[in-house]
This record gives C-alpha cells, sequence and structure tokens, in this order.
C-alpha cells in the first residue's frame, strides 16, 4: 500500500510538475496576431512597419504579424477567407458592411478597458462606422471627408472670385459656366457621382419616408424634383467632365484628382487623401464644404476606417491589446506624427499640425456637419431603392431629358421605387 | 543575199537582243511590281504596327513625365523634361526587383510541372485504351468550365487546412496535375502523329515510355512551346492566386507588387508606368525570341488570339 501511495504522491507531483512547467512556457511564449492592412496616402508600408515594431517592443506577450495587401485587391482577399470561413486575420479593416456579421462585438471588450472609451472618438464617426445592430463592430480609425477643392490659381487666370463656404448649388453651376473653357478642354466643376448625397440630403431631398413606408413625395417631391434639376442645369452648362470622360481618364476612379492636378478642372469633390496628393504637388487650393441651401441642415460625406477584429480568431484578448494601441490615442497619434493620418479622436486631432493651414481649418469645420451616413445607415434599402430609379440619373447624365420633363419622370418611377421598397423592407424582416 | 547571208547571224543576234531585252524588261516590270508589292505590304503592316505599339509608347512616354505633364491638354508624346528618375523611384518605393524574381520562381516551377505532367496526361488520353477513357476526358474537359472565382474558396480552405498558405504550393501544385486546356491541345496534337511511328518503335522493341519520350515528345516540339509561352504568360500576370495565397510582402509577384502603385485615393501613373515597363521586358524578350515557334505552334494547332 505504502508503495502505491508513494507512487500516486510520486504522479501527482509529476503532473504538478508538468502543469507548471508548461504554465512557464506559456506565459514565456508570445502570441502572435496576424494583422493584414494596405499601404495609403495616409499611412504608408513603412510608417506601418515602424509602428508594429513599436508595438511588439513594448510588448513581451503580443507579438504582431503584419501583412500589406494591395489596396485594389483587399476586398478579394478578405472576401475569400471570410468565406472560407478560416484563414482571415485577427485584427483587419472591416470596411464593407457585408463583413459586419463577421467582427467581434468589443461592447464587453470596452466595457472592461479603461483605456477605451467610446466617448473619446468623434461621435460622427463612432455612431455611423463602428455601431452595427447594437454591437460595437471595431474602433473608428482616422476621418475623411468629401469636400471642394478649388484650384486657385485657375480661378485667378479666369479672373473668378472663390466659392464662398456657404454657396448654394446654384453658385456652384454659375462658377462651373465661368471657369470652363472648352478649347482649351478645361472643366469649371466636376458632376456629382450619384444622387441622395450631401448636395441631395442639403437640398432636403430625401429618397423614401423615415419609416420605409413609401417614397410617394419623397422621390417626388419638390426637392428631388429641385436636386434633380439643378443636375440637369449643371449638365447644361457644358463645364463638366462626362461620367464617360471621367471613365477613360481614371480606370480607378481616379479622373477628378488627375485633371484637378493637371490644371484643367477648377473644382472637384475630393477628399482628405487627394487634399494630401494636391499639397505634395505643391497646388495651390482651397476647400469648401459642399454647396447646400441656407436654413437646411448642411450634410458632409464622411467616413472612418473600421479597424476589427475577426470573430473567428482564437486570441481574441491578444488581438483586443493590438486592435486598442493601433486604432486607440497611441497609434493614431504615431500615424499622425510620422504619416498622414487625420485622427478620430479629438484630443489627439488637436495635435493636428495641418489645423493650422487654411484649408485643414475649412476639412476640420466639414467633420462638423450632419453625416450622410446617418440616414444611410438607417435606411439600408437605399441602395435597392436608388437601383429601381437609376434611369433618371442616367437620362440626365447623357442630357437625354427636357428639364420640363423631371417631375412627371419621377411620379412615373415611384411605383416601381415602391416596389423595391416593401421587397427589400421585406427582405430585412421589416 | 550574200549580203543579207551575212547579216543573218547579226538580225538573229539582234531579235535575239530583242527577245532578251524584252524578257530582261519582263522580269524588271515583275521585279519592279513585285517589290511594290512587298512595300505597299510593308507599308501597311508598318502602320498597324505603330497603330499597336501607341499603348507602349504611351506608356513609355507617362513612364517619363511628371504627375501633372500627364493629363495636361493638349496631350504630348514627348515629355517636356524627360523624368528618368521616375524608374529609379519606382524600384526604390518598392522592391520590384525582388517581386520579378519571385514570378521567375514561380514561372519555372509552372512550366516543369506542365511539362512533366501534361505530356503524360495527353498520351494516355491520345494513345493508350482504359475503362472510362471518353468519360474521364470529358470530364477532365469539363473543368475547363468553371470559373475560376468559384474554385476559389474551396480551394482556399483545402490549402489552409493543410497549412499552405503563405508558400508558394498553391500557386506551383495545380501545375504538377495538368492544365486541362494544354491536355486537351496535346491530346489534338499526338492524335495527328501517325500511330505507325509508335507500331515500328514497339517492333524495334520501345516500351510505351520509350515511345513517348523518343518518339512523340520530339515531335510535340510546337505545341510544347505553346505550353510553355502561355505559361509563362498566364503564372507572369496573375494577380489573384497569389493575392489570395500569399501573406509576406516579400514573397509577392510582380503582378500583385505592381498594384502597391494604386493607392486608395489615386495612382502614381508615372511610376506606375514605369513599374509595368520593367515589368513587361521579360515577356517581350520571350515574345522575341520564342515567336518563330509560338506562331508555327499556334499556326498548327489552329489557334486563335
Amino acid at each position: 500500500m505504502r508503495i502505491y501511495g508513494r507512487m500516486a504522491a510520486l504522479a501527482l507531483l509529476s503532473v504538478a510538475l508538468l502543469t507548471v512547467t508548461s504554465l512557464g512556457v506559456l506565459a514565456q511564449e508570445p502570441v502572435t496576431i496576424e494583422w493584414w492592412t494596405v499601404a495609403s496616402e495616409e499611412f504608408d508600408e513603412e510608417v506601418q512597419r515602424a509602428l508594429v515594431e513599436k508595438f511588439n517592443s513594448e510588448h513581451t506577450d503580443v507579438q504582431v504579424n503584419m501583412t500589406l495587401l494591395p489596396s485594389s485587391g483587399y476586398d478579394e482577399r478578405m472576401q475569400t477567407t471570410l468565406g472560407a470561413g478560416q484563414g482571415a486575420p485577427d485584427v483587419a479593416l472591416f470596411w464593407i458592411t457585408n463583413w459586419y456579421p463577421q467582427a467581434l462585438d468589443l461592447t464587453e471588450l470596452i466595457e472592461n478597458d479603461p483605456d477605451i472609451d467610446p466617448d473619446m472618438y468623434l461621435p460622427g464617426f463612432w455612431n455611423t462606422r463602428v455601431v452595427w445592430e447594437d454591437k460595437i463592430i471595431g474602433l473608428p480609425l482616422g476621418v475623411g471627408a468629401n469636400f471642394v477643392m478649388y484650384n486657385k490659381d485657375m480661378f485667378d487666370a479666369a479672373g473668378v472670385e472663390y466659392p464662398d463656404p456657404d454657396w448654394t448649388p446654384e453658385d456652384y453651376n454659375r462658377l462651373v459656366a465661368e471657369l470652363a473653357n472648352a478649347e482649351q478642354r478645361v472643366w469649371g466643376g466636376d458632376r456629382p457621382r450619384g444622387p441622395y448625397r450631401a448636395i441631395w440630403y442639403n437640398m432636403g431631398a430625401r429618397l423614401y419616408a423615415d419609416d420605409s413606408s413609401t417614397t410617394e413625395g419623397y422621390l417626388n417631391s419638390p426637392e428631388s424634383v429641385a436636386a434633380y434639376q439643378w443636375l440637369w442645369d449643371l449638365v447644361n452648362t457644358n463645364g463638366t467632365p462626362t461620367p464617360a470622360d471621367l471613365e477613360v481618364l481614371g480606370t480607378e476612379g481616379t479622373g477628378p484628382v488627375d485633371l484637378f492636378l493637371a490644371d484643367r478642372l477648377a473644382m472637384a469633390t475630393l477628399n482628405q487623401g487627394h487634399m494630401l496628393n494636391a499639397m505634395a504637388e505643391g497646388k495651390n487650393f482651397g476647400i469648401v464644404p459642399e454647396p447646400h441651401i441656407p436654413g437646411n441642415t448642411r450634410h458632409v460625406n464622411a467616413w472612418s476606417l473600421t479597424a476589427s477584429i475577426w470573430a473567428g480568431t482564437e486570441h481574441p484578448e491578444a488581438a483586443w491589446k493590438w486592435l486598442k494601441y493601433w486604432a486607440g490615442p497611441e497609434g493614431q497619434r504615431f500615424l499622425m506624427e510620422n504619416g498622414n493620418l487625420i485622427p478620430s479622436i479629438p484630443s489627439v486631432l488637436e495635435e493636428w499640425e495641418g489645423a493650422e493651414t487654411e484649408y485643414g481649418q475649412a476639412f476640420l469645420d466639414v467633420l462638423e456637419l450632419e453625416q450622410v451616413a446617418a440616414w444611410d445607415n438607417e435606411h439600408p434599402c437605399k441602395a435597392t431603392v436608388l437601383r429601381a430609379v437609376e434611369d433618371i440619373w442616367d437620362l440626365i447624365n447623357l442630357n437625354q431629358i427636357a428639364r420640363e420633363d423631371i417631375p412627371a419622370t419621377l411620379d412615373g418611377l415611384v411605383p416601381a421605387a415602391d416596389a423595391a421598397l416593401q421587397e427589400c423592407v421585406g427582405r430585412l424582416g421589416g | 543575199m550574200s549580203q543579207s547571208k551575212d547579216l543573218g547571224p547579226l538580225i538573229a543576234a539582234e531579235a535575239g537582243d530583242s527577245r532578251n531585252r524584252a524578257i530582261t524588261s519582263a522580269i524588271n516590270g515583275v521585279t519592279a511590281r513585285r517589290w511594290l508589292g512587298y512595300g505597299a505590304v510593308y507599308v501597311v503592316l508598318t502602320a498597324i504596327a505603330i497603330v499597336f505599339m501607341i499603348p507602349l509608347l504611351w506608356m513609355f512616354a507617362t513612364s517619363l513625365k511628371s504627375r501633372s505633364e500627364i493629363f495636361a491638354w493638349p496631350p504630348s508624346w514627348i515629355p517636356e523634361q524627360p523624368l528618368w528618375s521616375n524608374y529609379a523611384m519606382a524600384f526604390e518605393k518598392y522592391p520590384l526587383a525582388r517581386f520579378m524574381m519571385n514570378t521567375s520562381v514561380l514561372v519555372i516551377f509552372n512550366i516543369i510541372g506542365e511539362l512533366l505532367a501534361v505530356p503524360l496526361i495527353a498520351y494516355g488520353f491520345a494513345r493508350l485504351n482504359f475503362p472510362f477513357k471518353r468519360v474521364l476526358f470529358i470530364l477532365m474537359l469539363s473543368t475547363m468550365m468553371i470559373p475560376g472565382q468559384i474554385k476559389l474558396i474551396p480551394l482556399y480552405s483545402i490549402y489552409s487546412r493543410l497549412g499552405l498558405v503563405n508558400t508558394y504550393v498553391p500557386l506551383v501544385l495545380p501545375a504538377f496535375f495538368g492544365n486541362p486546356f494544354f491536355i486537351f491541345l496535346m491530346v489534338q496534337y499526338i492524335r495527328t502523329i501517325p500511330r505507325d511511328l509508335d507500331e515500328a518503335a514497339r517492333i524495334d522493341g520501345a516500351g510505351t515510355w520509350t515511345i513517348l519520350y523518343r518518339i512523340i515528345l520530339p515531335l510535340c516540339k510546337p505545341v510544347l512551346a505553346v505550353m510553355i509561352v502561355f505559361t509563362f504568360l498566364w503564372v507572369w500576370n496573375d494577380f489573384l492566386q497569389p493575392l489570395i495565397y500569399l501573406n509576406d510582402f516579400y514573397s509577392y509577384p510582380i503582378s500583385v507588387g505592381l498594384a502597391f502603385f494604386r493607392g486608395r485615393y489615386s495612382v502614381e501613373w508615372n511610376l506606375f508606368m514605369a513599374a509595368t515597363l520593367v515589368s513587361i521586358l521579360p515577356v517581350l524578350v520571350l515574345y522575341f525570341f520564342a515567336q518563330r515557334h509560338l506562331i508555327g505552334g499556334i499556326a498548327s494547332l489552329g489557334l486563335k488570339g
């Protein structure tokens, strides 16, 4: 019996020793996190590698392995791995809404972490970019927005006054006509990329009712009619490049910025990435918000990158450590100081050197406006309904419709738009 | 009479001369017409070649321009001040030489794989008899009808489970199992080779392997050339597969590497064109040296495009 007792004690001791040893090994072995990212005007390869190096040197328990993907292939790579349900990165940019269901809900992690507080981010970006179906599916990294960039040299050469930030859509059309020079293939301004974006909202137009019940009285409202007629007027100034021109010039949708940098487009609706391009090229430019109707709420098409953790990660705690470093104050400050990121955290944004410049200040003013995404996020059927009514957009852009026919055409599109809306609402479960 | 007799040879000689002159002038006329014909053909062909060269020339011109000059109006073929530094900048920005070397490795292994697998499979289908041969052949051909995108996720899943993601194996391994398109080509080609050659070799004591490697393969040079060139081009230009399977930046091939010149908001066209021009040089060189085989191969196979 004594022998058995000794053997049992020995076995217990061995098990205990093994456990302690393996725990010790586990404690020493750092967890490696897979992180996928892209290079952009705001953070290039070098600055991101430096950020990873800094994090890895400061953390012995978590190490980050960075995979840099080309922007043009990022979607395909993410779709494939998320579709396969394996091999997806622990941390990545989840910039397509379809990927949100596969992002980890961070609510609990944020609640238990004193370092991250939703209130530390710009509220507009937090609400529109990381809150999804009552979950928090990421942290907003940086900010971006559309605004109108105008080429001061071209305005000076044409003897035209710079646009006032308080300008109206009619002012825009007038300036386009004054600045265009058909002989020199110079355009005054570009056309909007689609309806029911900032200018439509600034004119008070909405695609359908807030409760998603109907498009009647919305698609064909006086405000919508006015917005479409404004577009008709713009097209008929003959001072804008056609969508076909831009397709030919920019296979990657880069036409407007390319023309702007070549002094062939006096005004273009661009973003902070383009602003950086213009600065690098030494362009003399200014920025103003998209035109609006005085008295109406003014909107901006703005965004932030959604930095998320994949729900299938085996290391959520370690992934969270990296995510909050990358998209938290420390990482955003690093990317701002060493790259060109414009942070989404006001306390860091205050330190942005660009804020002292004229266009930097104008950019910050734009961020204060109501976001287009605020309405869009609450109305997920917008894209479906827009597809049902895209004919009128094409007809106007191709100059195939008379101005006075626009109200009747919109009236005629209401049944198809309503059908699309009802189908979508039903599909999404009401 | 005697005078005329005396003059006879002279007249005859003159007549001969004039006949010769007529023949010479006729020949000269034909030659001149032929040369004119050649000249016209060459002029037309040169004009067509220039048209085809325009994108390449534009690419070259763009690679030497400043960013704002690219979209200037009126467009210029010759840059105001050629910026050769664009080439250096493109190479400084990304490790293009490394990317091209990676592509070369992929090309070589893919070609080896195809050269090993395709003749074996094609010979089997063309010459050997085995159960379900026709069904298997149709099944093999039917895999060509499946779009690559459909296979992407299942294949990724398999390679991921095997731990082969972020290696070159998924990009090379399929070549060692043959490409249905090449197999089909080679089967058709082998079928045109008389069976008498196989039978003669067999009478001389050759086995199946010997017949394949000593009789059939040497006669298949045109189709093998087509295989090599097409594999080279496909692998050199393949963007999606390496993008899906590789993680390590320094293991990317040139097709993926070039995509880095497209930013999120804009494209550095001048650097992009410089890098692209350099990246297509090996393809042009290959075409230059292999065009005779390629054209011969394509003609003998009845391929287009």
